[in-house]
This record gives structure tokens, sequence and C-alpha cells, in this order.
């Protein structure tokens, strides 16, 4: 569709756009405790589970503060439902935003830029329900709240971001696990896509180095991989059920290469390797010193809960 | 009398606005609400409809309930229902108010045959085939010119001015415009700025028709309206409101001609034209010696009807008639338009253009704004049929509203599962513009969007070497036509913007057997 008023951005562009980036108020900050953590919890109680394994890593307490903005991310990119495992499950958004709320955050705020028609994804997705129940702000994303802002990336500098990310003081990023036609898998880096505007039909030509530009840029201050559904094939939005597969597996860590590497460990044989140097964006992670991608040494912890 | 007119008029100007709005998707699948109302209500599109189509649908009975108050009171629907009526009364009180108007002043009684030869016009041709009744029809053009020519105006001018107030980023002045903002949308606002083509000739036609009531008050409805002249030649011998002027008391002021909204020249007694009263009640309140009464009565009282000249009506039912073979012949009967890429559950295409009213409801509903008006590409007869233009929005997958408001059934309410499999069109690659295939880089936004059962975009993995000498898989995309249903969700993401490196065309699509080709 035609982006709304071109005119207007010119406005906020020259008006105010200059003067956001010096709004950017915490996304930035380390968190509070960075502590060389992994976890992973199992189990078929996603709630259950999805508690585990923050707790393994600390708590929601040691990554929100009393007071806090949060901005949470989860993907509702598409038009399907929850089975179909394309969207990040409704239940693991929920506790996760009950666990921000527990941890004393003021504002949280769940939102995503999304393919199909964010109406549509939203409800469809369960994730609108299930996070406003939780009592999460749950936005659609429009066009006049992206602001102009320089991600200082090696292929993306000037792009378009919301401005509730820029405003928030922690961004807590929720992806689910899944397969990607073109990257093989898309994870917790790549589903920062959804906090930008702009014309990012065009980040496909470079998709290793922009994924990495926005870990970089926006430095989650907690990943939560969501693979109690994998989707193995036909991603990212799959075809039938039979792409799905049932995990029930929660992993957790402010470490986005080493979530991405736990998350590749889990195709198994549906994607072509398991080796995590060789996914181009795992290696230029590494090379920007992102994080480390031996998911299972130090710090690892893992729980069954049947 | 008149006030209790004017209150009907009001409700159901708002009911209509109502309807209108509501053509949206409001978060739910199944729309709930009957949208098409008011268009269920012409017996002008029932008849045309099943005139041109030869068969009778469900829908087209309703309508009699607007013959059946006709026969009996006349163009009562005229004077207290139609939106346009009221439009065109609203319109006309800003003539009243410049100066004193004469009796004959704003009348134009040789005009007043001019609806009835557009009326027989209308239904010649449908009887022929050719389907004209929605272009003129007052509901079907209300709604077309408000979804289509006002309704994006209006939404554009009111996100500039918002948007304006919120990128100030000035206390006060920023919050207060997120909050209008946030309230007006989904309610007032569309969910997004609605993007149409010939936006601006159908606000301009609907604007010139509107502004005719400067010349005389509601000149649309007294000269031109085919609704209007339908219902006058139904209600001619109507009983229940006739208006009696006592040529004893009348004191022939003509204040009645002066506010008489239909021309009906109340004055001079026993010349009160019944097809052209649209029961304002007007003459009757402003009459100073109460001379007229409207009361039923089985008595005859003076008849002033336009005679319509035989020799004129066989004129221009002849001239309808002729018009048929002329409209369907050309291009778009020889070889289809590779634009002509209609929503799912469209009849063939003959039917399709016979049974369309081009209300635009179905433009309105659209969830993508893909729905767009034709101009050329079905002929002069199919003019401003709905076409998907993949370029401006694709159609979504699990979605079926077009076919929940079409009033005449021109596009089938087809059930998801059967919609998801209906192809409309067919992708094609143009390898010159493919960003792999012509540039050797990967792209796949396509493949990752394409949402058919089992993917009707797949890639061939082939090993190549970038620019800088380092071999990576080059994915180059293909399509599978037992798959591609057309949606166009390729096309609309495709990062080539100015001609999509993969376009949709209507080959393939499965309402024409022959056009099936894979």
């Amino acid at each position: 569709m035609t982006s709304r008023r071109d005119f207007l951005r010119i406005l906020a562009a020259g008006a105010a756009g200059a003067m956001f980036p010096a709004r950017r108020l915490g996304a930035l900050t380390p968190p509070k405790a960075a502590p060389a953590t992994f976890g992973v919890a199992r189990g078929t109680d996603t709630a259950a589970i999805v508690r585990k394994a923050v707790e393994l890593v600390g708590g929601m307490g040691s990554f929100v503060e009393e007071g806090d903005v949060v901005f949470v991310k989860p993907n509702i990119s598409w038009d399907k439902k929850p089975e179909q495992a394309a969207t990040t499950n409704p239940v693991v958004v929920e506790t996760v935003v009950k666990l921000i709320l527990e941890a004393g955050a003021k504002k949280i705020i769940v939102a995503d830029n999304t393919c199909n028609d964010a109406r549509r994804t939203y409800k469809r997705s369960g994730i609108k329900e299930a996070a406003e129940g939780a009592g999460a702000k749950v936005p659609f994303m429009e066009q006049r709240r992206f602001v102009s802002t320089n991600l200082g990336g090696t292929v993306m500098s000037d792009w378009e971001v919301y401005r509730e990310v820029m405003e928030a003081d922690k961004i807590i990023n929720i992806p689910i696990a899944k397969h990607h036609g073109l990257s093989d898998v898309t994870l917790s880096m790549k589903n920062l896509m959804g906090l930008i505007g702009g014309r990012r039909d065009l980040l496909h030509q470079n998709l290793p180095e922009c994924v990495v530009d926005l870990a970089a840029y926006f430095k989650p201050t907690l990943n939560i991989l969501d693979s109690v559904r994998l989707l193995k094939a036909n991603g990212p939005q799959g075809s039938t059920l039979k792409d799905v597969v049932e995990l029930n597996t929660i992993a957790a860590s402010t470490d986005p290469v080493r979530i991405d590497a736990f998350g590749i460990s889990l195709f198994g044989d549906a994607i072509f390797s398991n080796d995590p140097a060789a996914f181009p964006h795992i290696q230029e992670a590494i090379k920007r010193g992102l994080g480390r991608s031996d998911f299972s040494g130090e710090g690892y912890m893992e729980v069954n809960l049947g | 009398m008149k006030n209790l007119r004017r209150i009907s008029q009001i409700l159901f100007l708002a009911l209509f606005f109502f309807l209108l709005i509501q053509t949206e998707y409001k978060g739910s699948s199944e729309l709930g609400l009957p949208v098409k109302f008011f268009l269920d209500l012409s017996p002008l599109i029932a008849l045309s409809t099943i005139l041109a189509t030869h068969a009778v649908k469900a829908a087209s009975l309703f309508s009699l309930i607007t013959v059946v108050v006709s026969i009996f009171f006349g163009r009562v629907f005229c004077g207290w229902v139609c939106p346009l009526g009221t439009l065109n009364t609203i319109v006309g009180w800003f003539r009243m108010r410049k100066g004193k108007p004469t009796p004959t002043d704003g009348r134009f009684p040789r005009l007043r045959p001019v609806k009835y030869f557009i009326l027989v016009f209308i239904l010649a041709a449908a009887v022929f085939g050719w389907n004209t009744a929605g272009i003129l029809d007052p509901i079907s053009l209300t709604i077309r010119s408000l979804a289509i020519g006002y309704n994006p105006a209006v939404n554009r001018i009111v996100r500039v001015i918002l948007d304006s107030a919120y990128a100030l980023d000035m206390p006060g002045i920023s919050p207060a415009a997120d909050a209008v903002y946030s309230m007006m949308v989904g309610t007032v606002l569309a969910f997004e700025q609605p993007v149409f083509r010939q936006m601006i000739p159908i606000a301009l036609i609907f604007s010139v028709i509107l502004g005719l009531n400067l010349l005389a008050p509601r000149f649309w409805c007294r000269y031109l309206c085919p609704l209007g002249a339908m219902l006058g030649i139904i209600g001619t011998k109507q009983m229940m409101a006739r208006v009696d002027v006592s040529s004893e008391k009348c004191v022939k002021c003509g204040c009645c001609n002066r506010t008489c909204q239909g021309d009906a020249t109340p004055f001079p007694p026993g010349q009160w034209a019944s097809r052209e009263c649209l029961v304002c009640y007007n003459c009757r309140d402003v009459c100073p010696v109460t001379a007229i009464s409207i009361h039923p009565t089985m008595q005859r009282t003076g008849e002033g009807n336009v005679d319509l000249e035989r020799r004129w009506l066989l004129s221009t039912g002849a001239a309808a008639i002729l018009s048929v073979p002329i409209v369907t012949l050309g291009e778009h009967r020889e070889r289809v338009h590779p634009e002509l890429i209609r929503p799912p559950g469209a009849l063939p295409e003959t039917d399709f253009v016979k049974t369309c009213v081009k209300c635009g409801e179905c433009m309105k509903v659209c969830l993508t704004n893909g729905l767009q008006p034709t101009f050329h590409q079905a002929g002069l007869e199919g003019l401003w049929t709905p076409i998907l233009v993949p370029k401006l929005g694709y159609c979504e997958y699990h979605c079926n509203l077009c076919g929940q408001v079409c009033p005449t059934g021109a596009i089938q309410l087809l059930k998801i599962e059967k919609k998801q499999k209906t192809k409309i069109g067919l992708a094609t690659f143009d390898k010159s513009r493919c960003i792999p295939y012509a540039y050797n880089r990967n792209c796949g936004v396509c493949e990752e969007h394409c949402p058919a059962q089992g993917k009707a975009i797949r890639f061939t993995d082939e090993e190549s070497v970038d620019k800088r000498g380092r071999a990576f898989i080059l994915k180059k995309p293909y399509v599978i036509p037992q798959i591609c249903i057309g949606c166009g969700i390729c096309e609309n993401k495709c990062p080539v913007v100015d001609i999509p490196a993969i376009r949709v065309s209507p080959i393939n699509e499965s309402r024409h057997d022959a056009r099936l080709f894979l």
C-alpha cells in the first residue's frame, strides 16, 4: 500500500526528526547484571517453562527495574494461528508480560511491524488478546510514529525506528524459532526487523549484515526464544501443519548469538547444518563481538519440568 | 409534518453514513452488518440486474418494499429516505438563503422529462445486457462517490492536520493530536489512508451533482434521477398522500411552488404533478391560508404530470438498444486486459459486467485497498467495476469481505477454504528485473510472503560467486502455476517497486476454463 503522508515525513524529518535521537532514553543501557548464563526450560506447561527459563538466568528482576517502560517484541508478522508456529506463542507473550509487571515495570508495550495486515495478525496470532489481558498496551505501529534514526551499522545507517522503542528503557525480545526460505533460520536477531519501518524489503539482499546491525544497535536486555512449536519448513510463515513440530522448549539469554546458536541446534536435519559457524549472520555477529556461539558452555543450565 | 420529514431524512442519512463507515474490516472476519442495506432498497438496481442477467436473485426482492410504499405514497422514498436526496436538500439550503426567490425561480419545467428518458435508456440497455443502472442510481452513485472520491480526501485532510500537530512534538499539542487521532481511527477515519484511482474525477462528478442544487433545489432529484423517475411512475396513481389545493381558498401567492422540492407545481390548482411530488409537505406547511391539504383520497384531483412524447421515448429506447452492440465491441472483448484481475468469487466476465452495479462497496471494504475502479480495462460497459491492483494492495489470504458486501452477487461469497483455492490470476517473474536473476544477489521477499498452501513460489539453489569472489548460494525463485492463486502479495512486496519483477495477470484464472492454460 502506498505509504501515508510523504509530505509529513519530510515535515517530521525536518522539524522534529533532529530532536529525536537525543531523546533516546535507555534502550542502549546494558542490563544491570550481565550474567554469563544461558537458561533452557523444557516441559508441556508453557507458562511454567517461560518462568523457569527466565528464573535460570537470574529472574526478570535482574533485567527490569522498578518504574521501567519496557518494549516487548514478539513476532506478530503473519496472519496465522498459534498452531501454525509463524508467530510467537501467545502464552509465552502473556507470561513474559506478567513477569515484567511483577518486576515492577511502569508500562509495557507489545508491538510488531507486521507483514500481513496488522489488524488481522494481532488478532489471529492471539497475541493482542493475551498481552492486553496480562496488562500490556498493544498498539498498531502507525507510520507517523516512526522516527529517522542513525543505526550506525555497517550497511544500515539512517533508518526509521518506531518511536516507542526509542523511548523505552528496556527491550525484551521474544522471537519464535522458525525456518526461513532465504536465511535458513530466523531467530532472535532477525526478529528485531519488526522494530523498524522504511524499505525493509531491501534488507534481504544483505540479510546477515542487516540483522547483525540491528542486534548491535538495539541490544535487547533479554532474549527469550519461543520453541514451544518449531516451524521447520516453508518459513517464515509456513504452509501446512506438517511443517510444525512441538518442542516445548524455551531458552533465555542476554546473548543474542548464543540464543541463535541454540536455535540452530533445534532444527536437526531440517536445515543444511546445525553448526552455528556455518551461518553467515552468526559469523558476522561473532566478528563484531556481540556474543559467543558455544551456547552449551559456561553458565548453561537446563531444566526439564516434564 | 415538514419537521417529521426532516427527522426521517436525518435519521436515514445518519444510518447511511454509519453503514458506509462500517464497510471496513473491524477486527472480525465476518462484517456482521447489512452494509448494503440501501442498495437493496433500490428497485432500479434490482430491476436492471434482473433484466440484464435474466435471473431473479433473492436480494432483489427486498426492494419490493420500496415499490409497495411508492404505489401507495408516491415518491416518499425520495423525500424521506434517500441519502442523496437529503444531501441535495442540505446543499439546497445554501441557495435558499441567497436573496428572495420568485415563484418561477429555480424551476426548469422543460428539464423534468430528462430523468424519464434516462430511466428508459437504462432499462432498454439492460434488457440487451448492458447494465448502466449503477452509474446513475442515486444509492450506488452516492456510495461510490463517497467511498472512492470523498472518503480518501477527508481522511487525507484530517490526517495531514493531526499528523502535523503530532510532529510538532510540543507538550499539550502532540498528545492532544494523538488522542484525537486514536479516537477517530476506526470510528470515522479509515485504519489506513485510502488511495483510489480516479478519486478526483469521481469526487468531481458528485460535487457537480451537489452543486446543481444552487441552480434549482434538488436539481438531481427533479430532473436527472432515474430512480426518482421510476418511483414517480410507480406512484403516479398513489392515493395516500395526494396534494389537494382548494381553488376557493387559494390566494394565488405562489408560495407553494416556491418551496416545492420536486417542481411538482401544486399551483395553479389542478396542475399538481404526482410523479414529481416528493411528499415533502412544504406546500401544505407554507400555505398562508391553509388551502392545501395532503391526504388519502380515491378522487383524482387534477393532473399536471409532464407528457412524455412517444417519439422521444421510442428514440431513447432505440438509442439504448443500438448502443449495446457498440459498447460490447472493443479490445476488451477480444482479449483479456492484463490488468483485469477480478476479485475472488467474481462471475465469468460477461456475467460479471452485467451484474456489477459499480457501487464501490467491495473497494471500500477491501482490507488492503487493492480493489480499484476500472477505467478502460473492461471497456465502457465495465467502467468503475473492481479490479485488483497488486501494486496498491494484494488479496488477503484469509479474507472474503468483498463477497460479503456485494449487493448483486457479481462477487459470490466464497467460503474461505474455497476462496483460498480460487485462482484470480498468475504470478510471472520478469527475470530481467528480478534481483537474483538480474543482479546475482539474494532477495526472496516474494517467497517469504507467498501464502498459498504448499508455496507457489519456491527456490532453486545455485552456486554462485559474488563481486568480491566469494562463493555463495544464489536462491532463484520460480512460480508453481498449479498452486499460485494470483493473490498478488508477491507483486505488492517486491522490492523492485516501479515495475515489480514479479507481476500478476489474469491468465489462468479459474472462473474461465478457457483461460486456464497451466
